[in-house]
C-alpha cells in the first residue's frame, strides 16, 4: 500500500459543527508511504477517532478513506485482517496490552502471526528500551511508561507500510523517548514505511516531513 | 495458538462447563439408549416369521360349546366352502391343513437313551405355503428323516415354564435344531419309527408341521380308511389389509388367527415409550446445548476487550473463534465417547437379562445408533461453531 487518502473525512459527532478548522477533517489529504507526519491536536479533536477509522475499528465518519484509491468501506473482513497484519500497524494510545500475559508474550502474540522478527531482535529492542529485565513479568505489573515501550515493540514486529503511533511518548522521559524514536525510524526506514505520529503536546523528535493540525 | 488459548481461557467457569458436560452426557446417553433399546427389544415382539409369510392368513371355524360336546354342526371346511373362498377376488391361493390320522409319539434323547417322550400329532399345509428351502422341506417315501416346524410358543413354554422351574438349561432355536427325535407311528397294525428334526420355528402357525408328502404317505400307510375335511385352511391374499377379507370372514363366521395383533400392539407401545424417552433425552440435550451457548456467550462477553484487541492487531475472526470452537467440539466429542461407553455398558447389562429369557435372541448391532450419535455430534458441533463465529463477527463489527 502506497497511500492513505482522507477525502472529505469527518467524524459523525462533528457533523453538526460548522467551525471546523483542521488540516485533515473535510479536506483531501493523502499520506504517502516513506514520509513522516506529525498530527498535532488538541484534546477532543478526534485524534484517536482518526486512528480508529484508518484501522477499520470504527466507521462512524462521513466522507471517504481510501487505501491506494480503494474505498475502505468496501473492505471485506479478510482484507482488513490483511491490512492490520501486513500493512498498517497501530500503536494504540491506550496501549491495549493483555495484562495477564508477560511483556514477551504480549509481543510474541503479535509476532507469531507473521514471524516477522526473531526472538533475538525482540530481545535487543527490549534491552535498548531498558525493559529486558521485565521480559517475563506480567505486563500488568509494569509502569505505564514501561508498558508503552512494550506496546511500541509489539507495533514493530510486523511488516507495515504505515506506522500509526497515537501519542507514543506521553509517559516517557527524554532519553527513552529518543531511543524509541530511533528504533522506530530505523525500522520504518528499513521497511520504507510511512510514519504518522499524533500528539497533543509532547512529541517525539523526528525529522517530520509534514506537520498537520487536526 | 497457545498464547491465544492462555488469553481466552480466562473467565472459563468450571461449574458452568461441568453442568453442561453432565447434562449433555445424560441427554446424549438417553438419546442413544432409547433407540438402541427399541432396536434390541423389538425382535421379541415383532419377530419376522421366516416360515409363513405375512400375507398368508390362517382361517378356522369358531368352536362353540355345542361343537365341543359334539352336538353341533361340523367345524371343518367343505369342498364348496374352499372353492367359494378361492373364487374371492382377494384370494390368491387356498390350501388346507391336513392332520395325521394315526397315533404319533416322539422321544428325544442323547446317545440313544430316551430322555423325554410325548404323544403328538402332525399337520401339513401345501409345501408352497412354507417358506423354507425345499431341499430341507422335503419327504418322499423311503426317506428315514422328517423335517419338522414347531410353533415358537412351544419353545417359549419350555424355556420360561419348564426349564425355569426344573432348573434345566434354556434352549435356543439352534440347539433344538440339533436334537434328533425318534418318531413312532402306530396304526393299521403297524408300529414304525422314523427320525425327525426341527428345522424351524414359526410364530404364525399353532401346530406341528411336517411336509405335505410325509402326511400323505403316512396317512395312507397308517390310517388308509379315514379321510376328514380340514378344520383349518391357509390363504394367500394379495393385500392383508383389504377390508373385504374381514367382511367375508365375518360373514361366513370364520376366525382368523391373528397372533400378530398383540405383538403389533406391544411394538406400538414400545415405539411410543422409546419415542417419548428419546424426546426427553433430546430435550435434555437441547437444554444442555443452551447452557453451553450461554456459557460461551458469557465467556466471550467477559473477554470482549481482549478479542477486540486481537482482531485489531491482525488476528482474523476465524483464528479468534477457533479456541472456543475447539473447546466446544472437544467437549461434544468427549460427551459422545462417554455416552457411547455408557451405552455399551448399560446395554451389556440389559442384554444379559434379555438373553437369560430369550436365549435365541439375535445380538443386534449398535453401529446405527453410534452413527446417530456421530450425526448429532457433527450437527451440534457445526451449530456451536457457527454461533461462536457469529458472536466473534459481531465483536468485529463493533456491535459487541
Amino acid at each position: 500500500m502506497d497511500s492513505i487518502r482522507l477525502d472529505n473525512t469527518l467524524p459523525n459527532v462533528f457533523l453538526a459543527r460548522t467551525d471546523i478548522q483542521s488540516d485533515i477533517w473535510r479536506r483531501d489529504v493523502t499520506l504517502e508511504k516513506g514520509m513522516t507526519y506529525l498530527i498535532e491536536a488538541q484534546s477532543g479533536t478526534g485524534k484517536s477517532s482518526l486512528c480508529s477509522f484508518i484501522i477499520g475499528y470504527r466507521k462512524d465518519y462521513d466522507g471517504r478513506i481510501l487505501f491506494d484509491d480503494k474505498d475502505s468501506r468496501r473492505y471485506k473482513n479478510n482484507e482488513w485482517t490483511d491490512l492490520r497484519r501486513c500493512h498498517v500497524s497501530l500503536l494504540f494510545q491506550e496501549l491495549r496490552l493483555f495484562p495477564e500475559l508477560t511483556a514477551m508474550e504480549n509481543i510474541e502474540i503479535k509476532n507469531s502471526l507473521t514471524q516477522f522478527k526473531t526472538r533475538k531482535e525482540i530481545e535487543r529492542w527490549m534491552e535498548a528500551l531498558g525493559i529486558a529485565d521485565k521480559m517475563q513479568s506480567p505486563v500488568r505489573l509494569l509502569s505505564f511508561g514501561q508498558q508503552q515501550r512494550v506496546a511500541m515493540i509489539r507495533a514493530l514486529v510486523q511488516p507495515f507500510d504505515f506506522l500509526l503511533a497515537d501519542e507514543p511518548v506521553s509517559h516517557l522521559d527524554e532519553i527513552n523517548s529518543k531511543v524509541m524514536a530511533d528504533i522506530m525510524m530505523e525500522e520504518a526506514r528499513r521497511q520504507g514505511a510511512g510514519i504518522v505520529i499524533t500528539s497533543i503536546g509532547k512529541h517525539m523528535n523526528l525529522p517530520y516531513d509534514k506537520t498537520l493540525c487536526l | 495458538m497457545n498464547l491465544i488459548w492462555k488469553l481466552l481461557r480466562r473467565h472459563i467457569s468450571l461449574p458452568q462447563f461441568a453442568g453442561f458436560f453432565f447434562a449433555n452426557l445424560l441427554g446424549m446417553l438417553i438419546v442413544l439408549l432409547s433407540p438402541q433399546f427399541y432396536r434390541d427389544i423389538k425382535p421379541i415382539f415383532s419377530e419376522e416369521d421366516g416360515i409363513i409369510r405375512p400375507d398368508y392368513l390362517i382361517l378356522s371355524k369358531r368352536i362353540s360349546t355345542l361343537n365341543a360336546i359334539g352336538l353341533s354342526t361340523v367345524n371343518t371346511f367343505s369342498e364348496e366352502e374352499m372353492e367359494d373362498l378361492a373364487s374371492q377376488p382377494f384370494a390368491k391361493r387356498v390350501g388346507a391343513f391336513t392332520s395325521s390320522r394315526y397315533k404319533v409319539s416322539c422321544s428325544m434323547g442323547i446317545d440313544g437313551i430316551a430322555q423325554f417322550g410325548t404323544e403328538m400329532f402332525f399337520e401339513s399345509v401345501p409345501d408352497a405355503f412354507v417358506d423354507v428351502d425345499l431341499q430341507k422341506w422335503h419327504f418322499s417315501e423311503g426317506d428315514d428323516f422328517v423335517p419338522i416346524i414347531l410353533p415358537k410358543t412351544y419353545l417359549a413354554i419350555y424355556n420360561f415354564g419348564f426349564a425355569q422351574s426344573q432348573n434345566l438349561p434354556k434352549l435356543s432355536e439352534g440347539i433344538v435344531g440339533m436334537v434328533e427325535m425318534t418318531i413312532t407311528m402306530r396304526g393299521n397294525g403297524l408300529n414304525e419309527c422314523i427320525k425327525g428334526r426341527v428345522i424351524g420355528f414359526s410364530t404364525r402357525i399353532n401346530t406341528i408341521l411336517a411336509p405335505e408328502g410325509f402326511i400323505r404317505w403316512s396317512n395312507t400307510r397308517y390310517a388308509p380308511d379315514e379321510a376328514t375335511e380340514p378344520s383349518r385352511i391357509i390363504l394367500e391374499v394379495s393385500n392383508p389389509a383389504d377390508d373385504s377379507i374381514v367382511n367375508y370372514i365375518n360373514e361366513k363366521g370364520y376366525e382368523m388367527e391373528d397372533d400378530k395383533l398383540d405383538a403389533g400392539r406391544m411394538t406400538f407401545f414400545l415405539r411410543l415409550v422409546s419415542g417419548i424417552v428419546m424426546l426427553i433425552g433430546l430435550l435434555i440435550s437441547l437444554l444442555s446445548f443452551y447452557i453451553l451457548m450461554l456459557s460461551i456467550y458469557l465467556l466471550v462477553e467477559k473477554n470482549t476487550e481482549k478479542i477486540q484487541t486481537l482482531l485489531l492487531i491482525g488476528y482474523s475472526p476465524e483464528k479468534v473463534a477457533m479456541p472456543y470452537q475447539l473447546l466446544t467440539i472437544g467437549m461434544n466429542a468427549a460427551v459422545l465417547l462417554l455416552a457411547i461407553g455408557g451405552l455399551v455398558l448399560v446395554r451389556s447389562f440389559y442384554m444379559k437379562q434379555i438373553w437369560s429369557v430369550f436365549p435365541q435372541m439375535y445380538d443386534g448391532s449398535i453401529l446405527p445408533v453410534i452413527a446417530l450419535g456421530i450425526m448429532l455430534f457433527v450437527m451440534v458441533s457445526i451449530l456451536n461453531a457457527v454461533i461462536i463465529r457469529r458472536r466473534i463477527n459481531s465483536i468485529w463489527n463493533n456491535k459487541g
